[in-house]
């Protein structure tokens, strides 16, 4: 095991990686030619957050799998800006301690003509908080699946994806099982679909029969940008409790030509007008991201992407 | 400045505007009066060429260009401005940002460079504080949340921004309290300079006794029945709309 506590080192793949009181930044480069690199991260107990940037090769086929422990009262901030040129194929696996924190951003962009493919799976303890953003563009196939384990009291789970297609596909998938009392799970999905795109979401939350004091809301969004895109939400709740707060909500259409008509009568012509409403549409739930910096970079990718 | 030549027009199908014909003069402020349903508002929103509201006939000649002919947001950028009844919501999107954008894309047809962040947010401090706006507004989503009369101080923040030549007014009394009433009208009356003209559209002759009228016509079944002084807002407020 190795343990990594400088600025911008260098891991290589299966190698066993230790993290304590790091505060700067590590780089996992995954461009060696390995088939299937498995990546192995352990948090070590911490108060300071510990930051890890995934830089892949943009060039290079992707078939990795990153498992990641947070120990008791540590905490961990994973952030991936790769551009992702080709084919991929990454699993993560997540399990973290009581009163571990993690927060997870993937601001992507993928090839239109690749296939793409995400599967995280996390299981979380007592007072573990794990906060999710995802910002995706799609490409010709991608399969995005997030499975949250809630298996302790007082966890929580805070998630966005944003899927911003232009002529691009994307599968989304995401299961919240709250298997504990006094869980919270949270999660918003908003997309926008342009040229021939279609972008389906379907999002499960499952309470188990002795999960009381339960609080779930989840809230599916699609704006239809052309005739020739599709959305399909699906939301999926499946309660086996009483003493539960669970709300949900999935809503598609086209942008309201009366706003349309509002900033053109201000100006704006119809190609911005449209870009002002995908952007406030995409834009309203950023409040979730606390994180400053982080919820900058959520606005400049959908500023850039739109 | 405007001039309107026997103009129809239908929505869904449904003639609104029967041979409408108005000429409004540099500086002038004109206002329009009359019940529910005669077509008041269809007028503003054909000269801001909303989508669906077909000009069947007629013309309309804007700066001595044919208005009809052009897109609604190349009738802003020709100085048209129109302050909505019901101001829309833009959720996401703060007023702060909006208000840059649109005042850029003016700039731009202007061929004028997009202002430098520390000049817009001068002009902002000082037109909000003209208006009683305070700051923290511009960082609420634009009129997500408004108060009726943040919504009307937003529009008239707005064409004080954009500068136009002429300004329509569609119902910009509806939803105020008398202070705002009168705070709104103060800050519209700042922008009468002599060469800008007013199209207000109203049902009552509260307005018009802050915002004097030049010129005031009464509208019925798509069409001005009576034109006059501001004394016929007078007597339209006595006697209603029926009596004639």
């Amino acid at each position: 095991m190795k343990s990594v506590s400088s600025l911008d080192c260098i891991i290589e793949i299966s190698e066993k990686i230790s993290i304590q009181n790091t505060t700067d930044t590590i780089k996992i480069d995954c461009s060696n030619d390995e088939n299937n690199p498995i990546i192995d991260i352990e948090v070590e107990k911490s108060k300071i957050n510990n930051r890890i940037y995934l830089e892949c090769n943009e060039n290079q086929d992707i078939n990795a799998t990153i498992n990641i422990q947070i120990y008791d009262n540590a905490t961990l901030e994973f952030v991936d800006e790769t551009n992702y040129g080709r084919t991929t194929d990454i699993t993560m696996n997540t399990a973290m301690r009581p009163n571990a924190e993690f927060e997870l951003y993937r601001f992507n962009k993928f090839n239109v003509s690749t296939k793409n493919s995400f599967v995280h799976s996390c299981d979380l303890k007592t007072n573990c908080i794990f906060r999710d953003f995802n910002f995706s563009n799609g490409s010709k196939e991608m399969s995005n699946i997030t499975k949250i384990s809630l298996n302790e009291k007082n966890s929580k789970y805070i998630g966005s994806g944003v899927v911003i297609a232009d002529s691009t596909n994307c599968k989304n998938q995401l299961d919240i099982s709250h298997l504990s009392q006094s869980a919270v799970s949270d999660s918003t999905f908003k997309t926008v679909s342009r040229g021939k795109s279609n972008v389906t979401f379907q999002g499960k939350v499952f309470v188990d029969n002795d999960c009381s004091d339960t609080v779930s809301s989840q809230i599916s969004k699609g704006l239809v940008m052309s005739d020739e895109s599709k959305i399909n939400l699906t939301p999926i709740l499946e309660i086996n409790n009483d003493d539960v707060v669970c709300s949900h909500g999935a809503a598609s259409g086209k942008p309201d030509d009366t706003v349309l008509f509002y900033l053109a009568s201000r100006g704006i012509e119809k190609s911005d007008a449209e870009k002002l409403y995908m952007q406030g549409f995409l834009s309203e739930f950023l409040n979730k991201i606390e994180n400053v910096q982080m919820q900058s970079k959520a606005r400049d990718y959908i500023s850039q992407n739109c | 400045m405007l001039e309107i030549k026997n103009l129809d027009v239908s929505v869904e199908d449904k003639q609104i505007i029967k041979n409408l014909n108005l000429k409004i003069g540099p500086g002038e402020v004109h206002a329009i009066m009359g019940p529910n349903g005669s077509g008041k508002s269809t007028i503003a929103h054909t000269l801001a060429g909303k989508p669906n509201y077909l000009v069947e006939s007629g013309n309309v000649e804007f700066k001595n260009e044919d208005l009809i002919a052009k897109d609604p947001y190349e009738r802003s950028l020709l100085g048209l401005f129109l302050a909505f009844q019901y101001p829309i919501e833009l959720p996401g999107v703060t007023n702060a940002s909006y208000l840059k954008q649109i005042l850029n894309a003016h700039r731009k047809s202007r061929g004028e460079n997009p202002i430098d962040a520390g000049e817009f947010l001068k002009i902002l401090k000082e037109k909000s504080k003209n208006l009683n706006i305070p700051m923290d507004m511009h960082s609420r989503f634009v009129n997500a949340g408004f108060s009726g009369g943040e919504k009307k101080k937003n529009e008239v923040l707005q064409m004080d921004l954009l500068d136009p030549s002429l300004i329509i007014m569609d119902e910009t009394d509806s939803g105020l309290d008398v202070d705002a009433l009168k705070s709104t009208s103060e800050a519209v009356n700042k922008l009468r300079d002599g060469k800008r003209s007013f199209l207000i559209i109203t049902h009552y002759l509260r307005l018009l006794e802050y915002i004097e009228p030049d010129h005031v016509h009464v509208f019925g079944d798509g069409s001005i029945i009576e034109s006059g002084d501001k004394s016929l807002a007078s007597r339209i407020d006595n006697e209603g709309y029926e009596v004639k």
